[in-house]
């Protein structure tokens, strides 16, 4: 019987959501589900893998695992993969992921896809629905014969526990990683200091609309009142208006706050890939006919430069 | 001896159009179900190549003696164009279908040229093309290279400490810059923190005027049909749906700032 294995890396987010996908495509391939721990664990683990019906969690622990990306961590992956047979590894894609999965797949001979918004059959065959074009389109690839190593974004999927749950079993799965040595020195690390924005639970993001610089203090001055975030579009922090580490988007972070607040942004795809998973959005822009209240639950028509100042004060007084 | 950089470039459809027709809800696939059909939008090189060039031009500009190919798989002789109108030293073009091929293909293909060339030191590629926005080229390279690959770079710099050549990157991480060093070969991905890429100079233009575009097939790479069948098949593409479901605050600025916050705080999203 062919098997979906899902592979996570100490808590790396979207565990849940990334076994709940792969529960459904397990079923529809008449497959077992499995789940590969590389390294540290979750501490609920044995909970998860239970509420998400897997039967077995294979952990592949060594004190040389230090990330998910490196060469020590593909060469565990590709040798977990050389002694267990499976038809499909779903990742959850992290930044780190964007290099395991295809490093372990040349490995071992496997398709890879990334940027997975789903997985399903498509006139019986398997196929991964990707997103492209930064958001403007979806692509179906189908994944005819072989194995593969495909990359989901979990942000917009949501967790369901199983109809039954079931008690799981774990398995350390040794792999020897004795000659393996990273290949890439890490020789300096600037720590971004403080909270991150896909941490946080409240966004207020600036975009162009801002007009200069010295306005994007009216997103940083609501952010503050509300207890959030600020944010940026990828075109302000382009000028320096705001730093990297806050650029929500396709290259930037994606986000999955409770509240968004989107304040002079256009609403291209590659920006709302980070943002569209918010519980609430909120859009002000000028534009009535502006794209990004597509995907607003409210809306307001208007100067950003007016309406933030007067939100802050709302939200205060 | 001089470092022998390749920098591998992919010619794509202008996003900022493809988004535009996006944004205007005007964005057609075609009958086959599979590709975009706008005539108009523009073809380009993608910008993250176009920054991996700029990013090798930066290490020659730094002193560093260098020979500087690009290499592209497919029809692109105007990116190439474009690559040698901006002082590259050689252009190829791998003469294959790229439309038939799968990531694994295009990186068995790159692989195989730097082979035949005795090669690289250092392989420079964009960080992700911005059509299928995949980004796996890279990796696979480096795995068929066998060598290592440090990706999401904002700045590459040449080492050649006792002797032994090397990269000392600077990469854009979720936790903030990173820097790390590795020995060569190597394959670096060049993020836009890199910077503006460069416009070609008239100079520059009129030299490229009168640069050959080499070009090479697949048979003289060694490479036959059987190793390129892809794994992976475009089956469809499709433009989403977004369901609207906005609500408009009416009122001036004043009264609309109050009404949602009001409205937030009654939704018990804000305190
Ligand atoms: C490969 C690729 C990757 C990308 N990655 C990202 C990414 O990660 N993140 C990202 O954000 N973008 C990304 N982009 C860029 C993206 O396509 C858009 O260009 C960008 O998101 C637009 O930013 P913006 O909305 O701030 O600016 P604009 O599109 O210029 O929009 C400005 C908006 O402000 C409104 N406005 C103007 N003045 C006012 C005012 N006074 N009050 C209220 N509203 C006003 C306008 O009506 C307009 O809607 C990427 C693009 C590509 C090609």
């Amino acid at each position: 019987m062919s098997r979906v294995v899902v592979c996570t890396w100490g808590t790396t987010g979207g565990a849940e959501e990334l076994l709940t996908l792969a529960r459904g495509t397990a079923a529809a391939l008449d497959a077992t589900l499995g789940w590969l721990v590389l390294g540290p664990a979750p501490h609920d683990l044995t909970e998860i893998a239970s509420r998400q019906d897997v039967p077995i969690v294979d952990r592949i622990e060594d004190e040389k695992l230090q990330s998910f990306g490196g060469d020590v961590a593909i060469a565990a992956v590709a040798a977990y993969a050389r002694q267990h047979d499976f038809r499909l590894m779903l990742v959850p894609q992290t930044f780190d992921a964007r290099v395991l999965a295809p490093r372990v797949a040349a490995r071992i001979d496997a398709g890879v896809v990334m940027n997975g918004v789903g997985v399903g059959m498509e006139g019986g065959v398997l196929a991964v629905t990707a997103s492209a074009y930064g958001g403007d389109t979806r692509v179906v690839y189908a994944l005819d014969a072989g194995r593969f190593v495909v990359g989901i974004v979990t942000s917009a999927l949501t967790a369901a526990p199983a109809a039954k749950p079931a008690s799981a079993v774990t398995r350390h799965c040794p792999v020897d990683l004795a000659g393996v040595e990273e290949r890439v020195r890490v020789v300096a690390r600037s720590e971004a200091a403080g909270p991150r924005i896909e941490e946080a639970d409240i966004l207020v993001a600036g975009g162009r609309g801002l007009g200069e610089k010295a306005n994007y203090r009216l997103v940083q001055e609501l952010a503050e009142a509300l207890g959030g975030m600020a944010a940026a579009s990828r075109p302000i922090v382009d000028e320096g208006w705001a730093e990297p580490a806050r650029q929500v988007g396709l290259t930037g972070k994606i986000t999955r706050p409770t509240l968004y607040i989107a304040a002079g942004i256009s609403g291209a795809s590659q920006h709302m890939v980070g943002c569209a998973a918010a519980k609430t959005l909120v859009a002000i822009n000028r534009d009535p006919d502006a794209a990004i209240f597509k995907y607003a639950r409210f809306g307001i028509v208007g100067d950003c430069l007016e309406i933030l100042p007067a939100l802050t004060r709302a939200v205060k007084g | 001896m001089a470092l022998r950089i390749v920098v591998c470039a992919k010619e794509v459809l202008d996003p900022d159009a493809v988004n535009n027709y996006a944004l205007e809800g005007r964005l057609v696939i075609g009958d086959d179900g599979r590709s975009l059909t706008q005539s108009s939008i523009p073809r380009l090189m993608n910008a993250y190549d176009e920054q991996a060039i700029e990013a090798a031009l930066r290490i020659r500009e730094a002193g560093v003696q260098c020979t500087i190919t690009v290499v592209s798989v497919g029809e692109g002789q105007d990116i190439l164009k474009h690559a040698a109108s901006l002082g590259i030293d050689e252009p190829v073009a791998i003469q294959a279908d790229s439309g038939t091929l799968d990531q694994h293909g295009i990186a068995k293909l790159l692989a195989a040229f730097v082979t035949s060339r005795g090669g690289a030191d250092l392989v420079l590629c964009g960080r992700q093309a911005s059509d299928d926005d995949q980004g796996v080229v890279p990796a696979l390279l480096a795995e068929h290279l066998g060598v290592p690959a440090v990706t999401i770079a904002r700045s590459v710099e040449a080492t050649a400490a006792g002797g032994e050549l090397g990269v000392r990157v600077v990469r854009v991480t979720p936790d903030g810059d990173e820097t790390v060093t590795a020995s060569a070969p190597v394959v670096v991905t060049i993020s836009n923190e890199l910077g503006q890429a460069r416009y070609p100079t008239m100079a520059g233009r009129m030299a490229a005027r009168k640069k050959k575009i080499a070009s090479v097939t697949t048979a003289e790479l060694g490479i036959a049909g059987e190793e390129l069948r892809p794994r992976v098949t475009l089956a469809k593409q499709f433009v989403p749906t977004v369901k609207s479901s906005c609500e408009m605050i009416p009122g001036n600025a004043e009264e609309a700032a109050r009404a949602l916050i009001a409205r937030l705080r009654a939704e018990s999203v804000v305190r």
